[in-house]
């Protein structure tokens, strides 16, 4: 079926590819979401003459390429409800293999560099799949932490790697890597910007069509009841290692996309634990139960830390911060809150019926106090639950 | 057929299945009912039958072919299925996604990464029997969580006839039901077995559905089968009423 308009309950829908209809008003989002990708690096001149100094090339570009990872990383997240503490390891393995291929190989080749990063990523994603996926909860996590150490503590301790100072991706007699055999010179930021929101796009395309193909179902079913998904006949391991390998395709490649474009690559830039941490950080951030809250997290997170930077040496206090906040008030994410089903749409609505009762019987006032202070005990119960799962893996 | 061969089990000191051998499924739609009073060994066999549990001796044959060794999801797709005692139903899905899931399941459709997963005509066809068989239309589009506790009980066995099954094993299909729902769910099952020759085997406490509703009775006690035949032996067996009922023999 060809994109076009459609009627669905007696309303008109935009039918974007088959299977993807939205509303007119989502539509309009959605193009709009587009244009401002592609329109960020106009933006930022805008920016520079409003002297607006969060909103440059390399910090939106470094959002989208972390944010990509975290879409990767919320396939296991939000389908198969398993926490990864390692994700950095695919990151960092994209990277570094892009900075040995071009160092020591001398590939000059953006897209050679970029398809390696990508096919070790994954690979080292297979390998680190099949050792930890035998365990589930917190030891999944905590096996998932240990390997992506492990790959930290190599690169930090191989001199051929650059140690803790890291090592440049810039191919043997060219400044950077070309693109077709040709040098981009001083559009290279640029045109990598474009080359990554296209990948992005096409990223996000691919996971909207996995996560509404019935090998999601066979995800959710695991994520929601191993033991019963084992007996509806689903090897269950096989699943969750598919979607685990899946998960480090978008962290290879983010990997791959963060070290042509830095062209330098550092044990603690890419592989450390932290930077994890960050990722599982940006899936919550932005809304771990939609398709595209991670890649708003992610590049909202870069922002927040360049912000935080700029204002105060201590701006983990800010992020760390603004993880209580949403926690306690937001546990959908900002994409996920301001959804149909979000908090924002609820709280407007009850604010409207409320506002009704309230007229046509003010002594609804004394019940809703009650009904507060019960819901102020549910919401720290809830609170409490995604904290324990956030940090141990456990519900 | 499914046999268990001198099938054994214990958990520490405690022998919970003692050299069990028994046949089921001797003709296709056979309604076999287990009985036996609390730590008889019941769910124990049906978690041996069914690979949630390995024994340390014996085996599992089905149709011909030994089966002890498989895994719980090959031996769905070999033709066997089975409910849990506590309802197991994909708790977040809606009742249709519930069966949905198990139908492309079945049918290792959920290996495909790329079609839209509402978009197989054959599996939505055959869920959608399944819920009109299940009287589950109604509900359909309700999440499985906030379901009354019947409507669970009849998804979690709708999802296990949606497997499509040679032989069933059912753990207290009716437990925690009301008297009235009671009847609808067992008559449920009894009709869509029949109707699909489904050998289905029961674990059951209640006695009045057990002499209405069976075609062969077996009794364990203390991980051992006690006796099996007709519905009839619960009233001829007085050491089995006895066991069961708390009648003095």
């Amino acid at each position: 079926m060809s994109p076009g308009l459609v009627d669905r309950d007696g309303e008109t829908h935009v039918r974007v590819i088959q299977g993807l209809v939205l509303s007119k008003r989502r539509f309009a989002g959605l193009l709009l979401g587009v244009v401002f990708l592609f329109a960020v690096p106009d933006l930022v001149r805008v920016a520079q003459a409003l002297d607006i100094s969060f909103f440059q090339l390399g910090v939106i570009h470094r959002g989208l390429v972390f944010g990509f990872a975290a879409v990767g990383l919320n396939l296991l997240l939000r389908h198969t409800e398993l926490v990864s503490f390692g994700h950095a390891a695919f990151f960092g393995t994209g990277a570094y293999t892009a900075a040995v291929t071009a160092v020591y190989l001398d590939v000059t080749s953006l897209l050679i560099l970029l398809l390696l990063a990508t096919a070790i990523g994954t690979v080292m994603a297979g390998i680190i799949g099949a050792l930890s996926l035998r365990h589930t909860g917190l030891y999944f996590a905590l096996l998932t932490l240990a390997f992506g150490q492990l790959l930290y503590a190599i690169a930090l301790g191989q001199s051929a790697l650059g140690g803790s100072d890291g090592m440049p991706v810039r191919p043997g007699e060219a400044n950077e890597p070309l693109l077709l055999g040709q040098s981009l010179g001083d559009a290279y930021g640029i045109i990598l910007y474009y080359i990554t929101a296209i990948i992005v796009l096409v990223g996000l395309l691919v996971m909207w069509r996995i996560v509404n193909s019935p090998f999601r179902y066979a995800l959710d079913a695991i994520g929601q009841d191993r033991t019963r998904a084992e007996f509806i006949g689903l090897p269950v391991r096989r699943y969750v290692w598919v979607a685990f390998v899946i998960s480090g395709v978008y962290g290879g490649v983010a990997g791959g996309l963060f070290a042509v474009f830095r062209q330098y690559v550092t044990p603690a830039g890419t592989l450390y634990f932290l930077q994890s941490g960050d990722i599982l950080y940006m899936a919550i951030l932005g809304g771990f139960k939609t398709l595209l809250g991670p890649l708003v997290g992610g590049v909202l997170l870069v922002v927040l830390e360049f912000v935080g930077r700029s204002v105060t040496p201590y701006f983990e206090f800010l992020t760390g911060a603004v993880l209580v906040i949403l926690v306690f008030g937001f546990p959908e994410g900002i994409v996920g809150s301001i959804g149909e089903d979000g908090v924002f749409r609820r709280a407007l609505a009850r604010g409207k019926r409320g506002a009704a009762d309230l007229r046509e019987n003010p002594s609804v006032a004394g019940d809703w106090a009650r009904r507060i202070g019960g819901g102020l005990r549910r919401q720290i119960d809830e609170s409490l639950t995604t904290l324990r799962v956030i940090v141990f893996g456990v519900s | 057929m499914l046999e268990a061969r001198n099938l054994r089990k214990s958990f520490g000191q405690l022998t919970a299945t003692d050299d069990v051998s028994l046949e089921f499924g001797r003709e296709a739609g056979e309604l076999v009912f287990i009985v036996g009073p609390n730590g008889a060994g019941k769910t124990t066999l049906v978690n041996l039958l069914t690979g949630y549990l390995s024994p340390d001796e014996g085996s599992v044959v089905m149709d011909d072919q030994d089966i002890t060794d498989m895994s719980p999801d090959e031996r769905v797709h070999a033709g066997l299925a089975r409910s849990f005692q506590v309802v197991r139903v994909f708790e977040d899905m809606t009742v249709r996604e519930n069966v949905r899931t198990v139908v492309l399941a079945r049918q290792k459709k959920t290996r495909s990464m790329f079609s839209l997963a509402d978009r197989h005509e054959e599996v939505e066809a055959t869920v959608q029997d399944l819920l009109e068989k299940f009287r589950l239309e109604d509900v359909a589009d309700a999440v499985a969580e906030e379901l009354p506790h019947g409507d669970r009980k009849l998804l979690d066995v709708a999802m296990s006839f949606g497997l499509d099954p040679n032989y069933l094993l059912l753990d207290e299909p009716t437990s925690g039901v009301s008297t009235r729902e009671k009847e609808y769910v067992i008559e449920t099952i009894v009709e869509v077995s029949k109707a699909e020759g489904v050998t289905t085997v029961t674990i059951e406490h209640d006695m009045d559905i057990v002499t209405e509703y069976a075609d062969r009775l077996i009794a364990l006690h203390q991980g051992a089968v006690h006796g099996e035949g007709t519905p009839q032996m619960l009233e001829t067996d007085d050491e089995l009423r006895s066991l069961l009922l708390g009648v003095e023999a």
